[in-house]
This record gives C-alpha cells, sequence and structure tokens, in this order.
C-alpha cells in the first residue's frame, strides 16, 4: 500500500495548500481588525500541514520535517509573546506601551499598523499554535506500532 | 447499586441545572435594554472603550491580549504543555524490530 493518495489528490494539494497558508497568513496578521487572530490562523496554517501529510503521505512529509526546527520556534513564539507583554513593565504588566506612547504600530485604529503590541503577539501565538499543532501531527503520524 | 446511584445523582444534578436556567429562577437569556446595563456592565465598558484604551478594532482581541492577557498566557501555557507531553509519550522508546 502505497502512503500518498492518488494524483487528483496531490494536484489539488498543491493548488490549496498555499492557499490555506496565505488565508492563514490574513487571519493572523489581521487578528486586531477582523475576527479571528493568532489562535485561528495558526490552526488554520497547521490545517495546510496535515494537507500535505495525507496528501503527499509521511515519508516526504519527515524529509521536510525537522523536530528541533519546530520545538524551537514553538519556544520563540512563547518568548516573542512574553517579551511583547513585557514592553511596558515600567507601568505594568501587558501595558501596551506602543500604542499609548505612540512608539510603533500606532496608526489609526482600524489600520493594518495599529494597536501597539497586539499585531506583535498574534504573530507569535500564531507561529506558536502552527509549530505545536505540527510537530504533535508528526509524532502522531511517526508513532505506527499496530502489531504488540 | 453504585452505577444506580450514580444515575440517580446525575438525574438530580441536571434537574438543578434545569431550575438554575429557568428565567423565572435563575438565569436570564436574550438580555436587553435596562437587563444588558445591570448584568453586563463589563461588557458595555469593553465596547465602548476598547478602541481608545486598546486600539484595536476587534474587541474580542482587545479584551484576550490587553485587559485579560495573563489569561492568554495561560491559555498558551497549556498548549505548549500539552504538545509536550504529546511529543515526550509519543516519541519511539524501543526499536519496533526487535
Amino acid at each position: 500500500m502505497s502512503e500518498d493518495m492518488g494524483l487528483i489528490v496531490k494536484t489539488m494539494a498543491r493548488a490549496t495548500i498555499p492557499l490555506i497558508g496565505i488565508f492563514g497568513a490574513y487571519v493572523i496578521s489581521h487578528g486586531h481588525l477582523t475576527p479571528g487572530g493568532g489562535f485561528q490562523g495558526g490552526a488554520t496554517i497547521a490545517g495546510a500541514g496535515v494537507l500535505f501529510l495525507i496528501a503527499f503521505g509521511l515519508s516526504e512529509a519527515k524529509k521536510r520535517y525537522d523536530h528541533h526546527v519546530y520545538s524551537a520556534l514553538e519556544s520563540l513564539g512563547g518568548l516573542v509573546f512574553l517579551g511583547a507583554a513585557m514592553l511596558g513593565l515600567s507601568v505594568a504588566f501587558f501595558y501596551n506601551t506602543l500604542w499609548r506612547k505612540g512608539i510603533a504600530f500606532a496608526g489609526e485604529p482600524g489600520t493594518l499598523l495599529s494597536a501597539g503590541y497586539l499585531p506583535i503577539m498574534n504573530l507569535a501565538v500564531g507561529l506558536k499554535v502552527f509549530a505545536g499543532l505540527v510537530s504533535a501531527m508528526m509524532a502522531i503520524a511517526v508513532y505506527r506500532r499496530w502489531k504488540e | 447499586m453504585k452505577r444506580t446511584f450514580g444515575a440517580l445523582a446525575l438525574l438530580f444534578i441536571l434537574g438543578v441545572l434545569l431550575i438554575v436556567a429557568h428565567p423565572d429562577y435563575g438565569l436570564k437569556f436574550g438580555l436587553g435594554g435596562k437587563d444588558w446595563q445591570t448584568y453586563r456592565y463589563t461588557d458595555e465598558y469593553y465596547i465602548e472603550h476598547g478602541i481608545e484604551e486598546v486600539g484595536g478594532t476587534n474587541i474580542v482581541t482587545d479584551i484576550v491580549f490587553d485587559y485579560r492577557g495573563y489569561d492568554t498566557i495561560g491559555e498558551a501555557t497549556v498548549l505548549f504543555t500539552s504538545i509536550a507531553g504529546a511529543v515526550a509519550l509519543l516519541r519511539k522508546w524501543r526499536e519496533d524490530d526487535e
């Protein structure tokens, strides 16, 4: 039994995986403007990873997956989130100093570069969720001991 | 015997919850007008002040990442711990071709 799906599924996966990725990146980067955010967009991009694994098979996915990289990315996402939360530590934890002092990301509410640390946090959480879900998926996919 | 007792206890809890969810005795659903001001004043505050205080037009993101950011830190920690636990439990611990 071959691991990967047929030609039609693989071709459709080639077409849809970039679209899913772009849509997930849109959900993450517009998290402070439209519904969605880091968790939802990260799960969407992880869905592209699941589609890759199912369509192209485990051996193809193993070649492109390095668990050191993914665990490092997940930790990096968490650290960036905490760092963004600590930016205004002189006043309080989770003090949105970028927005209140107008340092960066301080445009009009409703534009892309607004809302202070919210876009940074959305990016960090999205990266974290994506890396975490993909590494959990790969761990489950590699674990195949059907016999006792 | 134990199972009967457990089923009876579940039935009792279900009845209590049904009474609690009744609009005449407990929770009200579909609040509006004056009830909104009495029971949902926190939501009113977030909706009115969210954009000027945080800057994002998505009020949910404003609440989740700014007003109640500690909750999101905890959520991210839960996700991290569950992923770490899953990967640690699913690793290969003996060769399959033994």
